[in-house]
């Protein structure tokens, strides 16, 4: 038996302290997860206390077959969403007009490679910006997708949906982030 | 071959998604194709646009909050209770919390009141058994909460498929349930019950925004809720911890 383990077993009996371990270990990735998503630091921390706070009161159901931090990495997820939807801003899909089948094409003056181009600031700029047009669901699925390296197939589970509507999710979250490479034009 | 468009190479580049046969194809219109290695490239540098953005680092003490919060709500550390004492944690955790629940709250009082009067009587002997005791508390307790569960289901149902004006007249109903739900879960735990208290305990959250919904935010709270309570299946839980309970609630005391 590992320690996060023996402390969920602890904890299961009521043992406060042993639960406050599994706090100290994991409240970090999850705020990390839960800013992505939600963009508000806020609404990351009150996401994090709820994911807490659910999993407390659920160490009976979790059973083992997943390791301790995905299983509060999935409760943390719909925590977030959770955040956003209560405060409305869960946000429809915006139409970026990018919408087109080649949107890997090319196009002449495109920044050419965020990590070295000396319009640095400006990309990261662009880039939040593209983040926050996406919708709830468009952004979480690429969270998790990208930075997480979750399957399709387990995103759609967190995210109640169908795995075809997760990767749709995920394409019009990668058109939007696609605009955010076009040439950038001199600001009025 | 089919033509490869942008959403598969999105899949290929993570290597999700798609078919093992269609993922060769690719790879094999890789190695050949230069004008599909660029696209591929310009998806790399896409997806490399979110790896620019710092990485979100919590605050110093961010753990110590997150905690102190959760105490806050997670309450006292819980105990075994003794079974001899059990009685009378259930007494104390059945006293009424505010002057309006005092009335609705006596009629459980005198119940036990009798309960303990009844195990009064079966633990004159020190080697009683305190078993039989156990399990009509046990009872008293699950025919109240029965009944708070059958009035609690009805107010899930008039949130999820009724009207604003419904939910909102029902505001009063869910500020009482509010109040007995922590008493149960209260007596719940005291008598061991762990099951039926955590899951009073997540039923409170939701009684508590159908009794206060937000001022002007109010139709977009309540749909926030209607989602929660589908989502969750709550009305569900409600039914199927009623039922668990309800046998043992009508045997006779």
């Amino acid at each position: 038996m590992n320690d996060g383990e023996e402390w969920v077993a602890q904890a299961r009996a009521g043992d406060h302290g042993a639960f406050r371990r599994i706090v100290e270990v994991q409240a970090r990735p999850l705020f990390a997860v839960c800013m992505r998503i939600t963009r508000d630091a806020a609404l990351a921390e009150d996401a994090v206390q709820e994911a807490f706070l659910k999993a407390w009161r659920h160490l009976g159901d979790f059973d083992g077959r997943s390791a301790l931090r995905t299983w509060l990495h999935r409760i943390a997820v719909n925590a977030a969403l959770e955040q956003l939807r209560r405060r409305g801003r869960d946000g429809a899909a915006v139409d970026t007009g990018d919408d087109t089948d080649g949107f890997l094409d090319a196009i002449e003056g495109d920044i050419p490679d965020p990590h070295r181009h000396v319009l640095g600031d400006e990309v990261r700029r662009r880039t939040e910006e593209q983040l926050a047009r996406m919708s709830a669901t468009e952004r979480t699925a690429f969270v998790m997708r990208h930075h997480h390296g979750q399957s399709l197939e387990d995103i759609a589970d967190v995210l109640a949906i169908n795995t075809n509507a997760c990767k749709q999710a995920i394409f019009r979250a990668v058109r939007k982030l696609r605009v955010a490479l076009h040439p950038l034009r001199p600001s009025a | 071959m089919r033509p490869i468009d942008d959403d598969e190479l999105v899949l290929h580049h993570w290597r999700d998604g798609l078919e093992a046969g269609r993922m060769a194809e690719i790879d094999a219109a890789l190695a050949a194709s230069p004008a599909l290695r660029a696209r591929l490239a310009t998806l790399q540098r896409t997806l490399a646009l979110a790896d620019t953005l710092p990485e979100p680092i919590a605050p110093a003490d961010f753990e110590r909050r997150i905690w102190q919060g959760l105490q806050a709500r997670i309450g006292a550390p819980q105990r075994r209770v003794p079974v001899t004492s059990w009685l009378q944690g259930l007494r104390s955790a059945l006293v009424p919390v505010s002057p309006r629940w005092a009335g609705a709250m006596a009629g459980l009082v005198l119940c036990v009141i009798a309960v303990s009067f009844f195990a009064g009587r079966h633990s004159v002997a020190p080697d009683a058994d305190p078993a039989p005791n156990h399990a009509m508390a046990s009872r008293v307790l699950d025919r109240y909460v029965a009944a708070h569960l059958r009035a609690t289901e009805g107010l899930l149902m008039t949130a999820v498929n009724g009207n604003d004006v419904a939910i909102a007249g029902d505001r009063e109903l869910a500020s009482a349930l509010v109040d007995s739900n922590r008493l149960y879960a209260q007596a719940a735990t005291r008598a061991g019950n762990v099951r039926l208290a955590t899951f009073l305990r997540q039923l409170e959250p939701v009684l508590i925004e159908l009794a206060n919904p937000a001022g002007s935010d109010a139709v977009q709270s309540i749909e926030g809720l209607r989602d929660y309570v589908r989502r969750t299946d709550l009305l569900f839980e409600v039914r199927a911890t009623e039922a668990r309970i309800e046998p043992a609630g009508k045997h006779s005391l």
